[in-house]
């Protein structure tokens, strides 16, 4: 098979998982002939749907052994199947990396014979590439559950960010969704890499040349909408993915579906909207100070449509508010609905010079759409304070008048194309 | 309030920004602008000292690096009509340090800020959008037309990464050109550009990278308007993947 074959279909295989960060990696000097990393990430391009691409995404093989329903390399579909070698692979790399097209490579694989023997050959491309090659740039590896801890440690020496996909948020879901593979066997490597990744830390703190094990951290992917569980739930594993195994980011993957399977729920659209609300509450987790539990509730599992995870908080708990701007710290302004971490930044800053005025306010950039309502400016208010619930929810809803009135929120985002 | 008057050369206005600044005795209502040489212009012309400019900037990156590396990205965007601004950003910097780039709420701050941002934020954004494409002599040769003068920098950045390949970056509207040859980078203005004949194999690479980018999208989840508002199409021009589209 030709090589354009074979990245069509191993490209188009790898095209549903989420990640594709090349952050968090400072890869440089005289140490490779070709290539570095850059601390905050470099996306190179943006495919059709809007997604960024900074990192050749394949698969070095889709021909799985495994039977996963919501997988579109399951055995049992038919599918046309296509193994890399590992030159095949080191080469597009290599040419695509100087023609500036990527930031590296992000490489997975369906799980061939055994995890142990897939996972030899993943870790054997990142060899050549990092050894032959001498290339510095930014490789991520998938590790494939169930191959060992010695292969772990080799894929993470290589790489600089190694991910294990969770898949679905519970034992009982991957039961029934993905039989062949195992809770045990997806936390054992996240735990012995994040031991891994804090040990290297230390060991590199002693000894500028102690190896570097995954320096930008590990990461998780989940698939959302293909099981029963609540968001309160996936919230709540990811806030103990991020506390107790350190995990850089987890993503989200609104499923997709592409088969039939009677253990599949039917749905008319990817839930987009869902997983775009879980990333909000994600960042809230991760940058805002908020934990799982504040944002959502056993008697409220599941994130409101309408509202963004935090402007939802904010109309549960009236009592916090006004918040008065040139006084509250920037754990309280981060709380505000629409002020952000840059925003929240740049008002403390520019207090330190002077009070902020209204005007100032929307001088330095904070967007006043919904802040207006639950902040005060030295005292004064922008918006009536003591407005009835009811009142204050449709006026953050349909807006004020003043902009474009949205009439319906939207259930759903529809996507364009789809229905052409 | 005195008015200034400067060449308009970068040299210019920072030994302009030196001279008013130590000799004002309140430079922050001082007006700086470029000389046009007209009938009834105003102003005290400050002639360009170039010692004078390296001194005064040495003085910006030892004592307000960020304000330094400000007025670098401010200078890149290339905007005209703002050196008045940047006149009182200067001065605040060396009166408050580098936290003045906190105080957005001052209309000169936020002037300059913005636009140095302007330039900072493009060089980035083609740190990953320019393409290069492999010539027969196996050189290979970006092209581009960016807002900002960022060849420069940008140049730095791959310099430091394509270390073993020989390249050129080239500014197609201000028609200058970087050249990295044997461990050493040069930058300089091309008078006539004829382009090259590219590499063999150049043309199935470009294909491989074409079909990467079609098949990586998921068709149930197509956003052009995500995809444009991300990559604006004023970049499209010397995209590998965007051509023939």
């Amino acid at each position: 098979m030709e090589t354009l074959d074979k990245l069509q279909i191993l490209s188009g295989a790898a095209r549903y998982d989420a990640s594709c960060a090349s952050s968090g990696s400072r890869r440089q000097g005289p140490s490779s002939d070709i290539g570095n990393t850059s601390q905050g990430g470099i996306c190179h391009s943006w495919s059709d749907d809007g997604r960024c691409i900074s990192l050749l995404k394949i698969l070095l093989s889709n021909d799985c052994v495994y039977d996963c329903a919501y997988c579109v390399n399951r055995s049992s579909n038919p599918v046309p199947r296509a193994s890399f070698i590992a030159r095949e692979v080191v080469d597009l790399t290599m040419e695509f990396y100087r023609r500036n097209y990527i930031e590296g490579l992000f490489l997975s694989s369906a799980v061939m014979k055994s995890p142990d023997c897939t996972m030899e050959r993943m870790v054997g491309v990142a060899e050549i590439l990092r050894t032959e090659e001498r290339f510095g740039g930014y490789i991520h590896l998938k590790i494939i559950p169930g191959s060992s801890s010695e292969l772990v440690h080799q894929a993470g020496l290589y790489a600089d960010r190694i991910s294990v996909n969770i898949e679905l948020p519970s034992q009982e879901s991957l039961k029934r969704l993905a039989p062949q593979k195992h809770k045990q066997a997806i936390l054992e490597p996240m735990s012995f890499i994040g031991k891994e990744i804090r040990q290297s830390l230390v060991e590199r703190r002693q000894s500028c040349r102690a190896p570097r094990f995954a320096p930008a951290g590990q990461s998780t992917q989940m698939i959302i909408g293909a099981s029963p569980e609540s968001d309160f739930q996936i919230l709540r594993l990811s806030e103990g993915l991020y506390r107790k195994m350190n995990l850089k980011r987890v993503y989200y993957s609104a499923f997709v579906p592409v088969m039939e399977d009677n253990r599949l729920p039917v749905l008319a659209a990817p839930p987009l909207l869902r997983e775009h609300r879980l990333y909000q509450a994600d960042w809230l987790l991760r940058f805002y100070g908020f934990s799982a539990a504040e944002i959502l509730s056993d008697d409220a599992p599941n994130l409101d449509e309408s509202f963004d995870p935090k402007t939802a908080w904010a109309l549960r708990h009236p009592e916090f508010f006004p918040v008065e701007i040139n006084r509250a710290d920037y754990g309280t302004l981060l709380r505000v609905p629409g002020i952000g971490v840059t925003s929240a930044r740049r008002i403390v800053a520019a207090r330190r010079f002077s009070v902020i005025t209204p005007e100032g306010l929307k001088k330095i950039g904070v967007v006043m759409k919904r802040a207006k309502y639950f902040i005060t400016c030295s005292g004064r208010p922008f918006e009536k304070l003591d407005r009835p619930p009811a009142l204050l929810r449709s006026r953050l809803l349909i807006g004020d008048g003043s902009g474009v009135a949205v009439q319906e929120p939207p259930k759903q985002l529809l996507l364009p194309g789809l229905f052409a | 309030m005195s008015r200034y008057l400067y060449d308009g050369t970068v040299e210019g206005l920072l030994s302009a920004a030196a001279r008013i600044i130590t000799e004002e005795k309140d430079p922050e209502t001082a007006v700086l602008e470029e000389r046009e040489n007209t009938l009834f212009e105003e102003g005290m012309f400050i002639a360009t000292d170039a010692a004078a400019a390296e001194v005064f900037f040495q003085r910006l990156r030892r004592d307000v690096p960020d304000a330094a590396s400000t007025f670098y990205y401010f200078v890149l965007a290339e905007k005209e009509g703002l050196e008045t601004s940047l006149l009182h950003y200067l001065a605040q910097a060396l009166r408050y340090g580098d936290r003045v780039k906190g105080n957005l709420t001052h209309p000169a701050v936020r002037n300059v800020v913005t636009v140095s941002r302007k330039a900072s934020r493009e060089l980035h954004r083609m740190k990953g959008l320019l393409r290069f494409e492999k010539l027969r002599d196996g050189a290979y040769l970006a092209r581009m037309e960016p807002d900002c003068n960022i060849l420069q920098p940008l140049a730095l950045h791959f310099s430091r990464r394509l270390r073993a390949e020989d390249w050129f970056i080239y500014d197609v509207r201000r028609r200058i050109a970087a050249r990295w040859h044997s461990g050493s980078l040069q930058i300089g203005s091309i008078e006539e550009f004829v382009a090259p004949a590219l590499s063999d194999e150049e043309k199935r690479i470009q294909t491989l990278w074409q079909a990467f980018f079609r098949t990586i999208a998921i068709a149930d989840r197509k956003n052009p308007g995500l995809q444009k508002s991300n990559m604006p199409m004023k970049y499209w021009k010397y995209l590998t993947e965007k051509q023939g589209e």
